[in-house]
C-alpha cells in the first residue's frame, strides 16, 4: 500500500507517524511546498531571534529516515486525479493508493484598497512570511499589525524582541477578544504597551498607499486618519487551503472516494494545533483500514503566554442570563468560571494555570459539578477519581 | 509498559512521594539538604483530597493516549513507543502550556519559579529501576508494574 500525504504541518506529520506505526511495511511519500518542517506557533520566536529554523521543528532530525518516508519538498501540488489515483505538480506526478490532503491554510486578506499593488504587506503563516517580516522589520520603524488576536500579538512580541515598537489595530475593543474577556485582556495590553506597543481598537484599515516605487508608505484607517507605515502585517485569520479537496470531510475525514482523506486546517473543521494533530491521526487510521470516527471539538480553547503571564481559556467565558459566575482575584491571579445549570460552560484562568487541565474535560463533556459538596475552587479530578485495570486514570460518572 | 499503579485506599496523605520526587530532581544526594519550601524545586506528583476527605494521589499516568503530547506544538512532549513513557524535552519546549490545558486529569503545571517549563514526571529516568516516589511510599499505595497497554 502506498500512502501519499500532501503537507508537512501538524496534521501531515502526525498522519505519517501514525501510518508508519500501524503499517510499518507500507510506503509513505510526503509532498510539501514547505522545504522545512516547522511549528507555525513558534514563528514569532524566529522573528524575535530566540530560535533558529532548526529549533522551530517539532520532529526529530531523522523523522523521515527513521520511517523510510520519501519526502518531496518544495513542491506545490496542482491537481488530483481520483480516477487515475495520481497527484500532479509542476514537473511530475505521483501515484497513490491512499491520499491525505493536509495543505493547511493561507492568511486571510481583508478587503484593503491598494494592498495588492504595493510591497511591504505580509501575513504571518509560513516560514517565508516570518523571514520576510524579520528582514523587512530590521530596517523599518513604522510597523503596523492588523489583528490583535494570538497571531497578531505573536508578531508584536517577536518585533518587540527585535527592539521595534509596532502599532496594533483591531476592530474589537480589546486584545485577544476571541480568547479572553476584557479584564484578562487588559493585563496583556498593559504589558505590551509598557514594552512600547501602541493599540488602536474599534478601528480598521481601509486603504494603503505606496510611494512612487511601489513600496508601502502609509495606511488609512476607516476614520480617514492617515498613519505612515513601512511594514504592514495582516493577522485577521485564515482561509483553508481547500482547493484540492474533492468534497467536504465526512466523519472518517474522507473527502471523496474511499481513497482520499483530509486533515488539519484544509478541512475547514475546528482549527488549532491539537485539532490538526487529532485529525491527522484519525485520517491516518482510516487510511490504514482501522475505522475511526473523528469527533469535532466545538469548545473554544487556547492558552496565552506573554511576558511570563500564562492564561488558559476554554469554552464560553462570557456569562449570559441564567449563568452562575464565580470569580476569584488576588495577587497576579484572575480566575473565572461560568456555570450553566450545574455544568461548567467556560473558564478563564490567568496568572495561575497550575494543574488546571481537568476544566477542559469538565467543559467538553458537560459534567455536572453541582452535586459535589465543596466550593467550585476546590473541585478537581479527585472528586471523580477512577483507575482502569492498566492503571490509567478515568473519570467516574 | 511499566506504570506506577495506585491503590488510593492505602494512601495516608503523608506526601513522602512528593518529598522523594523533589529530592530526586534536586541534583544533589541526601535529603538533609532538601529545602521543602524551595520555589525552584517542585514535586511532579501531589496528593489531592476529595470532598469525602479521602486522599487521591495525582501522578502522571504516561497515558496510552496522552492529551499532553497530542497537543504539543514544539515536539517537546512525546510518547516513547518503546518504553511507553511520555518524555519531556526542556530544550524544545516553547512554554505554550497547551499540555497543561489538555491533561484531562490536571496533573501538569508550569514551574512556579520561572514559568518557562512544565513540571513533568520522568519516571526518575536516571535513578535506576523504580521511581523514587515508589521506593519511598510507606504503605504500598504506589507500586510499579508491567501493564499490557503502551
Amino acid at each position: 500500500m502506498k500512502h501519499v500525504i500532501i503537507g508537512v504541518g501538524a496534521a501531515g506529520i502526525v498522519a505519517a507517524n501514525t501510518i508508519s506505526k500501524h503499517r510499518p511495511n507500507d510506503q509513505i511519500v510526503m509532498i510539501s511546498a514547505d522545504d522545512a518542517v516547522y511549528s507555525r506557533c513558534m514563528l514569532h520566536k524566529y522573528i524575535g531571534g530566540g530560535r533558529s529554523v532548526e529549533a522551530l521543528s517539532f520532529v526529530s532530525p531523522n523523522f523521515f529516515e527513521a520511517r523510510n518516508i520519501v519526502w518531496r519538498k518544495g513542491i506545490s501540488v496542482t491537481g488530483i486525479d481520483t480516477a487515475a489515483k495520481t497527484v500532479s505538480f509542476d514537473g511530475g506526478t505521483e501515484t497513490y493508493d491512499k491520499l491525505l490532503i493536509a495543505t493547511g491554510a493561507k492568511s486571510a486578506l481583508p478587503p484593503i484598497e491598494g494592498v495588492k499593488d504595493c510591497s511591504g504587506v505580509y501575513g504571518l503563516r509560513d516560514l517565508a512570511d516570518a523571514t520576510a517580516i524579520r528582514d523587512k522589520a530590521a530596517g523599518a520603524e513604522k510597523i503596523v499589525i492588523v489583528g490583535a488576536g494570538l497571531v497578531g500579538l505573536d508578531a508584536a512580541y517577536g518585533l518587540i524582541e527585535m527592539g521595534k515598537k509596532p502599532m496594533v489595530i483591531d476592530m474589537a475593543k480589546s486584545v485577544l477578544s476571541a480568547n479572553l474577556d476584557e479584564r484578562a485582556a487588559e493585563v496583556y495590553q498593559t504589558k505590551f504597551e509598557e514594552a512600547g506597543c501602541v493599540f488602536r481598537f474599534e478601528s480598521k484599515v481601509s486603504k494603503v498607499r505606496s510611494d512612487g516605487a511601489g513600496n508601502l508608505s502609509c495606511m488609512i484607517l476607516g476614520s480617514g486618519e492617515e498613519i505612515p507605515c513601512d511594514l504592514l502585517i495582516i493577522a485577521v485569520g485564515i482561509n483553508p487551503e481547500s482547493k484540492l479537496l474533492p468534497g467536504k470531510p465526512d466523519k472518517y475525514l474522507k473527502v471523496g472516494d474511499d481513497s482520499v482523506f483530509a486533515a488539519g486546517d484544509a478541512t475547514g473543521l475546528s482549527s488549532s494545533w491539537p485539532s490538526a494533530m487529532e485529525q491527522g491521526e484519525v485520517a491516518a487510521l482510516n487510511m490504514c483500514g482501522i475505522e475511526t470516527v473523528y469527533e469535532e471539538c466545538l469548545a473554544q480553547r487556547n492558552t496565552v503566554n506573554f511576558f511570563g503571564i500564562a492564561s488558559v481559556s476554554v469554552g464560553r467565558f462570557l456569562a449570559t442570563d441564567g449563568d452562575t459566575l464565580d470569580v476569584r482575584v488576588d495577587k497576579g491571579r484572575y480566575q473565572k468560571i461560568v456555570i450553566n445549570d450545574g455544568v461548567p460552560a467556560g473558564v478563564i484562568l490567568q496568572g495561575d494555570i497550575s494543574r488546571c487541565g481537568f476544566w477542559q474535560y469538565l467543559i467538553r463533556n458537560n459534567v455536572n459539578i453541582e452535586k459535589i459538596p465543596r466550593s467550585v475552587w476546590k473541585v478537581s479530578f479527585a472528586d471523580a477519581y477512577g483507575l482502569n485495570q492498566d492503571g490509567e486514570y478515568e473519570w467516574v460518572k | 509498559m511499566r506504570r506506577i499503579l495506585i491503590d488510593s485506599e492505602k494512601c495516608l496523605g503523608c506526601k513522602n512521594c512528593s518529598i522523594a520526587c523533589m529530592q530526586s530532581h534536586r541534583g544533589e544526594d541526601g535529603v538533609a539538604g532538601l529545602n521543602l519550601s524551595s520555589q525552584e524545586l517542585e514535586s511532579r506528583n501531589t496528593v489531592l483530597m476529595n470532598s469525602k476527605k479521602q486522599y487521591k494521589p495525582l501522578f502522571c499516568r504516561h497515558c496510552s493516549k496522552p492529551g499532553c503530547a497530542k497537543s504539543c506544538m514544539s515536539g517537546a512532549m512525546v510518547k516513547n513507543p518503546e518504553t511507553g513513557l511520555v518524555e519531556y524535552d526542556y530544550e524544545k519546549c516553547a512554554a505554550c502550556f497547551m499540555c497543561v490545558m489538555n491533561c484531562p486529569f490536571g496533573v501538569l503545571k508550569p514551574d512556579r519559579a520561572s514559568g518557562t517549563y512544565v513540571v513533568k514526571c520522568d519516571f526518575c529516568a536516571d535513578k535506576g529501576s523504580n521511581p523514587e516516589c515508589v521506593k519511598n511510599c510507606p504503605t504500598g499505595a504506589i507500586k510499579v508494574e508491567e501493564v499490557t497497554t503502551v
